[in-house]
């Protein structure tokens, strides 16, 4: 929260719950972020984003949104969403303040103009839980009248691209954030390629279902290991497929479950199983 | 659009079940909660347009116009399942 505030931004969370829930949620959590409440899904339809695989005598489910979140700028202008088919994994932070803040300022400042193809590789954020997505970040820095492909890359070409080990078991990759490419038409045979050049970053959210943790002395933690793939070429020629391996070792866990119990002598507690009868009686009525 | 709910998955022992991605939850991939939608599936306004107006109740029960109660600032947000369960 503090660094949402930092950044300038302000969060909401909406959902379908009554505006009574939201309240036990608030005070159970200490949490300062402004709490929408939706509860005959309005709001929800009137973004096109109602779960429409839940059918509407599925009571309580019913009303649901495709779990989402939207970024915009200070003219209300949308910048970014997040959208996964799966609702498990959910943006970690750093995700969505990368986003608020705009990604080039996440660059350092580069020595220019290069003379040969760099790539470096991080992993953003201090630990992947079970069901958050973190992002892998290349950065490329291309000379001058040097490019990358983008997708989509002709047969026989490489595009830049991140990948996981298949190898690695409960890793799951997400959809990559890629910057628009510029389409460079050949002069020979007139074939449209779709390239990079200067500095490009390449993202890909990453999370992990729990089988991918480790444990030793120092606690759990995963392995995230893949490589980054491209091929340069300048206006005469291209050089061969080129890889870079990385592998992060980071904290890890599971995630916290929602508090469904009475909670009695339990801090916090935010009176679920009470909410949720409500919430199941109203709908049946 | 016919939007098609996720089935795919294992029934690992009892209240195990996991997903395509190998998620683990007591209930069977597609089942109530846990419908998601295979395939494309709507995410609402594209980036680029305007966010929808939003004028709804907070958990105080106050009316709030968020392009209003935003005052110029940007704006991260998060639509959820439910804060109750």
């Amino acid at each position: 929260m503090p660094d949402f505030e930092a950044a300038g931004a302000k969060l909401y969370v909406l959902s379908y719950d009554e505006a009574d829930a939201l309240a036990d949620f608030k005070k159970a959590h200490g949490t300062t972020f402004t709490m929408l409440s939706d509860p005959d899904s309005e709001v929800i339809r009137s973004f096109g984003i109602l779960n429409a695989t839940i059918a509407d005598d599925d009571h309580p489910w019913y009303g649901i949104p495709y779990p989402g979140v939207y970024i915009t700028d200070s003219d209300g202008i949308i910048v970014e969403k997040f959208f996964e088919n799966n609702f498990t994994v959910r943006p970690g932070p750093e995700q969505l303040l990368a986003a608020v803040r705009g990604e080039e300022v996440l660059l350092e400042e580069r020595p220019n103009p290069v003379s040969e193809v760099s790539v470096d590789v991080d992993f953003v954020g201090d630990s992947l839980p079970v069901g958050i997505s973190r992002q892998i970040v290349a950065r490329f820095s291309l000379p001058e009248g040097m490019h990358v492909y983008g997708q989509p890359v002709p047969e026989g070409l490489v595009a830049a691209s991140i990948e996981l080990d298949e190898q690695v078991e409960g890793l799951v990759a997400y959809t990559p954030i890629t910057p628009a490419t510029r389409s460079m038409t050949l002069t020979g045979d007139g074939h449209t390629l779709e390239v990079y050049e200067g500095d490009v970053v390449l993202r890909l959210p990453v999370a992990q279902n729990g089988r991918a943790m480790t444990k030793d002395e120092e606690g759990r933690w995963v392995s995230i290991a893949g490589r980054v793939r491209w091929q340069a070429c300048d206006s005469e020629a291209c050089g061969l497929p080129e890889e870079q391996t990385f592998n992060f070792r980071v904290p890890a866990a599971f995630t916290v479950m929602a508090d469904m119990g009475p909670g009695e002598g339990r801090v916090p507690s935010m009176n679920g199983a009470t909410h949720f009868q409500k919430m199941t009686s109203r709908r049946h009525a | 659009m016919q939007i098609e709910r996720d089935t795919r998955g294992a029934e690992l022992g009892p209240n195990q079940y996991e997903d395509a991605e190998g998620y683990i939850a007591p209930l069977a991939a597609g089942s109530g909660p846990r419908s998601n939608p295979l395939g494309e599936f709507p995410t609402g306004p594209d980036v680029g347009e305007r966010l929808p107006d939003i004028v709804t109740s907070d958990s105080d029960g106050r009316n709030v116009d968020l392009h209003a109660d935003r005052d110029g600032q940007p704006v991260v947000l998060v639509f959820t399942r439910s804060a109750v369960w």
